[in-house]
């Protein structure tokens, strides 16, 4: 059998294998494990622990449970609420002004949370109730938040953007910089959508003849103020000199932590410090099922190079010689289709190192695919059978049918695809803020 | 059938790295032998990790690696003195040093760990500063400095550095963001990660150059003792080969870490046969010092190197 | 065998508090490294590798709790659609790859395990940690998340648990 038909056999096996619905790490290390032990005998099984130990045993993965742990912290307090509301006293004018107060929070939000599902939860648990409470319909709120929950891993600092620095030896943190103006432009996009679908409804909403004062709307500014200092602190720790990626983060979550217990906790009394135990139990939830699937990816990438198939996909798409656009079409919907199934981990563990040089090499910039690629995994992130948002909403709204949330989510869906093709024409929204601030790259 | 080795390192592959180059030569003269062997070159790290490479081989996954040997020193600590500041002087040093009986020992070693050793190959590399040239201890001090392995930190440290340990893919970032003043490493990877965009001076190995690194082709004793007598012959042949080229290679590297700084604008010294014997003081009460106490045989791998004219 | 299953539970909830106090440790030590290397300008030689090995620790031991909370995600499309029957006969399928997977990592991991123990392996920084201790988790964890499969697959048998949480009627 040559490598590409090996693949193909691979490739097959790993979709049934998956389809029994055994956990995606396990799933990926079974099949992993079976083709070496065919291939290279069962002396291959001396290296399997060793492999995936070193995958997840990396100083920079350190800041992804500590990413998360910032967003948790802020999560498990009503920051969310506070975050909306308010930016609802200032947009309560506008058509849909809670929708767009509610993305607006999530791309805040996006700034503190390494995670997209945490950022979903983050807002969505008082964001979507509140919504449907006041007649926005349910496709349209879960919608929403499912799709602006996806700015997580945009806007930095993100976990994906982390696994894609390591696995192709680019900058962690410019990496964070090019996802920072694409994360506005898509938040843009999202409010532009709702702003039109509130419109064209014609909703009316229950609050419209309330007015907030100006001192209503000055006094609920101090409680969202700190975690606004936060990351600003944490964008000028990574960029200012002063720390790597892994030490900001873990900075970051400490001072969330403790900002929570403080503001929350002591100053307003609405939050029993106790639940530090579940800020640090569902980060650890969330991180271990994370680094898990990295070390199993470790195994299926390091069975597809030793089976040469890494090498001769790689080849067999350098020697298609097509136009470099058509090449870049052709990867967004490999990267789709890859998205539909695996989370944005495990699709990046196995196919950056392939696809970068790939895409160096036909002249396009490793930060700027970066970007490409992040938005693909957003996707991937609000569509079945595999759809980390998707569970979150289903956990916040159990009522609301899954068909619903995809009809709400479409658009915005579509409000990403249409954020690559603006990326592909304008590619200094991505290029252009990391040249500014770290100068041209290496 | 053909038999399949694997052979892998972490440089990037048909770039013109010398490390590539030895392999990739490997592999050009067993297919011309035509012993039914076959070498498959997986390089950038594409199949294991750099120091996977090691327990790799012992356990038969891989066959061959253009391995730094000091990355296996958590595993045998007597191969730190590979990668021990001012022990190799020069690469004629280097060629001597070959042929002594330091290198038998370290290679006995290997032997035993079930490794074999196809071609020598030694590296040399020098310092950078984004503040101010580096030469005898003092200039050292208060630089924030990312040294190549604990045996160089503690000689750094004792001269008075703080340290900061990372790969030295980092060291780029590391010095833009100003998290470092100060770097440690090979030749190769001064130029490859462009560090010269981010220093004012550069330390030359020259003739008293304090960083040398062995870095051999190694092959794994369970691959090697499947091969038959004409299959293992022209793998020594092989290996020879690539040891001649890099013994050609080895000053060209540094001659042309030198020309691509000095293009760059970045300033260009060596260190004076006193500034490494000063150096050389402050090893010998830090990392040699370190070394002879916790290693077993540590005292008589330093001895046997230091003898070597 | 009720008494497997509930001391396995206990287990793997008892791996989930020490994973998440490990992965707090983590979080302390790299501030303190971030104090000790940037304000009071010392060179920091163990936290790197302390909080690296806590956090594949973390990962690892947590790895049986988040089983038992089901947050290992996986693609449920199948399931789903299934009657319950089939659905069973899947839940089983699944289980058994997993669990060979487990037995396959618990297996190299004891073996590498062993290796660290016996030749004295360390890390190669100056902390020079030794790597059983490094290392352990991997048997410990994953040997735990052994048993808690094989607690899962007995619930099955016996009806105790339906196959993916999913009820008898759960159908789309
Ligand atoms: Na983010
Ligand atoms: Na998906």
């Amino acid at each position: 059998m040559s490598p590409l038909e090996i693949g193909g056999v691979i490739g097959v096996v790993t979709i049934l294998v998956l389809a029994t619905g055994v956990p995606i790490a396990f799933g990926l290390g079974i099949v992993s494990i079976g083709f070496l032990i065919i291939f290279d005998g069962w002396g291959s099984l001396g290296i399997v622990a060793d492999t995936f130990f070193a995958g997840i045993g990396e100083f920079a993965l350190v800041s992804i449970p500590m990413f998360v742990l910032m967003g948790a912290a802020v999560a498990s307090s009503p920051a969310g609420k506070d975050l909306y509301e308010a930016l609802e006293r200032w947009l309560y004018k506008v058509p849909g002004g809670l929708i767009i107060s509610n993305l607006g929070a999530c791309s805040i939000f996006a700034a503190l949370s390494g995670s997209s599902p945490a950022t979903c939860a983050a807002i969505g648990k008082m964001g979507i109730p509140e919504m449907r409470q006041r007649g926005y319909p349910d496709g349209l709120a879960t919608g929403a938040i499912a799709a602006g929950g996806t700015l997580g891993i945009l806007i930095p600092p993100s976990v994906t953007m982390i696994v894609y620095g390591i696995s192709t030896e680019t900058s962690i943190g410019r990496l964070f910089i090019a996802g920072l103006l694409p994360g506005l432009m898509l938040t843009c996009l999202f409010m532009a959508w709702s702003l039109y679908a509130a419109w064209r409804g014609g909703y009316r909403f229950a609050l419209t003849d309330v007015g907030y004062s100006l001192r209503q709307k000055l006094e609920v500014l101090p409680r969202v103020l700190p975690f606004l200092l936060i990351i600003a602190g944490v964008l000028y720790v990574l960029y200012g000199g002063i720390a790597t990626p892994s030490e900001a983060a873990g900075v970051g979550a400490l001072f969330c932590v403790l900002l929570v217990v403080v503001i929350y906790g002591l100053f307003l009394r609405s939050w029993s410090p106790l639940r530090i135990w579940d800020i640090l139990g569902d980060s650890m939830r969330e991180s271990v099922m994370i680094l898990m699937i990295i070390g199993a990816s470790a195994l299926f990438s390091y069975t597809l190079s030793s089976l040469f198939v890494t090498q001769s996909i790689a080849e067999w798409i350098a020697d298609l010689d097509v136009n470099r656009w058509v090449l870049m079409a052709m990867i967004n919907v490999f990267l789709l289709v890859c998205g539909f199934f695996l989370p944005p981990v495990a699709v990046i563990l196995m196919t950056a190192p392939i696809l970068l040089p790939i895409v160096t090499l036909a002249g396009f910039d490793p930060y700027w695919f970066a970007v490409i690629f992040t938005i693909n995994m957003e996707i991937g992130l609000i569509t079945p059978p595999v759809g980390l948002n998707l569970y979150v909403i289903n956990g916040i709204a159990p009522d609301v049918s899954l068909p619903t949330i995809l009809k709400g989510a479409l658009p915005f869906m579509l409000a990403m695809a249409l954020g690559i093709v603006l990326l592909c024409v304008f590619p200094e929204i991505a290029t252009w803020l990391p040249d500014a601030i770290m100068g041209p790259g290496i | 059938a053909n038999v399949t080795l694997k052979a892998s390192h972490q440089w990037p592959g048909g770039k013109g790295d010398a490390r590539d180059e030895m392999v990739q030569i490997i592999a050009k003269e067993i297919a011309a032998a035509d012993v039914g062997l076959e070498v498959q070159v997986y390089p950038g790290a594409s199949l294991f990790k750099p120091k996977e490479q090691w327990n790799a081989m012992v356990k038969g996954q891989l066959d061959i690696s253009a391995f730094p040997l000091d990355y296996a020193s958590g595993r045998h600590p007597q191969f730190s003195a590979t990668l021990m500041p001012g022990l190799v002087k020069n690469h004629d040093h280097a060629l001597r040093l070959n042929k002594s009986p330091f290198m038998a020992d370290i290679k006995k070693i290997i032997n035993d760990a079930g490794v074999i050793v196809l071609s020598d190959a030694w590296l040399a590399g020098g310092f950078a500063s984004t503040k101010n040239c580096i030469l005898g201890p003092d200039t050292m001090k208060g630089q924030v400095t990312r040294a190549a392995g604990p045996a160089f930190e503690q000689m750094l440290a004792g001269a008075g550095a703080s340290i900061a340990s990372m790969p030295s893919s980092e060291i780029y970032t590391a010095m833009q963001t100003g998290v470092l003043d100060a770097a440690n490493t090979s030749s190769g990877s001064f130029v490859s990660y462009r560090i010269y965009e981010q220093v004012k001076c550069l330390t030359e190995p020259g003739d008293h150059a304090l960083w040398f690194m062995y870095e051999p082709i190694l092959m794994s004793k369970r691959s090697w003792d499947k091969l038959d007598d004409a299959q293992q012959k022209a793998l020594m042949a092989a290996g020879k080969k690539a040891e001649e080229y890099m013994t050609e290679q080895a000053k060209g590297l540094d001659q042309k870490l030198v020309d691509v700084y000095k293009k760059n604008g970045v300033e260009v010294v060596k260190m004076s046969a006193e500034d490494a014997a000063a150096w050389r003081e402050i090893a010998k009460m830090t990392s040699y010092k370190s070394f002879s106490e916790n290693v077993p045989g540590g005292d008589k791998l330093i001895e046997e190197a230091l003898a070597v004219e | 065998m009720d008494l497997f299953v509930t001391t396995v539970r206990r287990l793997s909830q008892l791996c989930g508090i020490v994973a998440a106090l490990t992965l707090a440790a983590a979080v302390l030590v790299v501030c303190q490294m971030v104090v000790l290397r940037y304000f009071l300008n010392e060179s920091t030689v163990w936290q790197t590798e302390f909080t690296t090995y806590s956090i594949v620790g973390a990962t690892l031991i947590g790895s049986p709790y988040v089983l038992l909370r089901r947050g290992h995600v996986n693609v449920d499309l199948l399931p789903i659609y299934l009657p319950h029957r089939a659905r069973l006969i899947l839940a089983f399928v699944a289980s058994g790859l997993a669990l060979a997977f487990c037995v396959a990592l618990v297996y190299s991991g004891a073996e590498l395990w062993l290796d660290a123990w016996q030749g004295g392996w360390t890390t190669d920084s100056i902390w020079r940690l030794p790597l059983w201790i490094a290392y352990a988790p991997i048997p410990i964890g994953i040997g735990l998340l052994c048993l808690q499969y094989v607690a899962d697959i007995l619930c099955l048998i016996t009806g105790r648990e339906m196959p993916f949480g999913l009820e008898q009627g759960d159908q789309p």
